[in-house]
């Protein structure tokens, strides 16, 4: 079957020139949650860089270009940016803009590529109410703790509802209970025809309840 | 109206040379390690202005319009270069994206003011498009330094928040907004403080120097004016130019951020 998202072959090197993976290509099924892992250092945050495009590849770097297909529809230079709406990356440490906790939710949708997607605060509510973030939505996202930053970039990611969601880290400071809520939610997401979720986790129980895992180790992508 | 220009001499200048004097015994007295300094600056203007005033007076006398473009695009490489000098960070082709810049805002601020308002005859009078030029070229000037280093460190210090935009589907242009109009508000606040203190708390220096050299005040203050807005425009024009131009190096038109060509240079 087609897969839901394919993505590479992308080849990286660190910050000193050591290569950290080559030729790895993601695959995602639809309707499925994956958990990327492999030991720190590894390259798996720049693997998601390079998914989600975040990371642009280098005409220099040789090699065969990296191509990035979701639902059968290729897309490359300009048209990453609507890539980016639909395979979107919460990325490590839950960046927020200064201003309100609304702001925070709400900025993507002003964006030209956001198309027909409205910001709708009665849905941000209950979701915020169900993963514990009971707080105004002008409250100023600077007074909130890590682990509300994190619930609130869990809430930003499953309301923008992109067809694939790719989060590193996403439930990092949270306790045990809120990290299962979060992660029953992000199933929940994943698990709709059409979607799917790819993340990387420091909780291996809940890890465990993913539908597959895929491994980076020594540069090589593997499905375990 | 027009009074006798009292003219200045060695003798006049050698007394205003006492005056830096003072500076330098201020540092003496508090340590400040600021003489070597000071007398260098000091030097550099008698020398610099100097042989400005040599270059002026044969540019003045010859009236030849190419020796008039040509010293007004050596103006402005120099002012590119100071406009990039004491950055604290920069890129590879900065100095050529400051030059840009200045071009742009020396071409079309420096042709509206010089051929519409003033309305120059013949185009090139040098007397009037080079005091003008030079005037714009180095408002421009800080409005560029001052941009480009606020937009460099926006991108460098926020670059979460940047590429948090740029992950959820933001555009080059809509990644860039945030740190272009930090970038443009302060580099224009320094013209915005000497709009609204002009006269007030200070005579403009122009001015002064025109009435200092015999102009009836009233048109001492329309020049004013004109200089003013003239100032304006060219310094938020190269604000807003340079950090446009760098915005386009460092995000690329399928939306990347590339902080992987920002240099971060060792203050001084």
């Amino acid at each position: 079957m087609e897969p839901l998202l394919e993505a590479g072959p992308f080849s990286a090197r660190d910050g000193e020139g050591r290569l950290l993976f080559s030729d790895a290509v993601v695959r995602l099924p639809t309707a499925t949650a994956i958990v990327l892992d492999g030991p720190s250092g590894s390259g798996k945050s720049t693997l998601l860089r390079h998914v989600t495009g975040l990371t642009g590849d280098p005409a220099s770097s040789g090699g065969g270009a990296a191509a990035r297909t979701l639902k059968g529809e290729t897309f490359q230079g300009e048209s990453l940016p609507v890539w980016r709406t639909r395979v979107t990356l919460a990325a490590q440490d839950a960046p927020m803009l200064p201003g309100s906790v609304r702001h925070n939710l709400e900025f993507p949708y002003r964006f030209r590529c956001a198309g027909k997607r409205r910001f709708d605060v009665d849905r941000a509510r209950p979701l915020m109410d169900e993963v514990g973030l009971e707080i105004p939505v002008d409250r100023d996202v600077s007074t909130l703790s890590g682990g509300e930053r994190h619930r609130l970039a869990v809430v930003r990611g499953l309301l923008w509802d992109p067809a694939v969601l790719v989060a590193d880290e996403p439930l990092s400071g949270l306790d045990a209970d809120a990290a299962a809520t979060c992660f029953e939610l992000l199933l929940g997401f994943a698990h709709r025809p059409g979607h799917a979720l790819l993340a990387v986790l420091h909780h291996r129980e809940l890890g465990a309840r993913a539908d597959a895992r895929i491994r980076l180790e020594d540069g090589r992508l593997e499905v375990v | 109206m027009n009074g006798e220009l009292i003219a200045l001499g060695p003798v006049q200048l050698a007394v205003a040379t006492g005056l830096v004097a003072i500076a330098g015994a201020i540092s003496l007295l508090l340590r400040l390690s600021l003489e070597k300094r000071l007398a260098i600056a000091a030097l550099r203007t008698v020398i610099q202005l100097g042989l400005v005033g040599l270059i002026l007076e044969r540019v003045f006398a010859l009236r030849n319009p190419w020796l008039v473009v040509g010293l007004v695009l050596v103006m402005t490489v120099f002012a590119a270069r100071e406009a990039v000098a004491r950055a604290s960070r920069g890129y590879r082709g900065i100095g050529a994206d400051a030059w840009l810049a200045i071009a742009g805002s020396c071409l079309i601020v420096g042709s509206i003011v010089t051929q519409v308002v003033v309305g120059v005859e013949p185009w090139y009078h040098p007397q009037y498009v080079i005091p003008l030029i030079g005037m714009i070229l180095g408002n421009s000037l800080t409005g560029i330094a001052i941009s480009l280093d606020r937009f460099l460190e926006h991108l460098a210090v926020r670059s979460a928040e940047v590429e948090l935009y740029i992950a959820y589907g933001a555009t080059r242009r809509e990644a860039l907004t945030p740190p272009l109009r930090a970038a443009v508000r302060t580099g224009m606040i320094p013209i915005m403080n000497s709009m609204a203190a002009a006269g007030i708390v200070a005579l403009p220096g122009m001015m002064t120097g025109q009435i200092l050299a015999g102009s009836p005040p009233l048109q001492a203050v329309a020049y004013q004016i004109v200089v003013m807005f003239m100032i304006a425009a060219a310094s938020s024009f190269g604000a807003m130019a340079s950090a446009v131009i760098a915005g386009r190096r460092f995000v690329g038109a399928d939306g990347t951020l590339r902080l992987d060509k920002l240099r971060e240079k060792s203050a001084g």
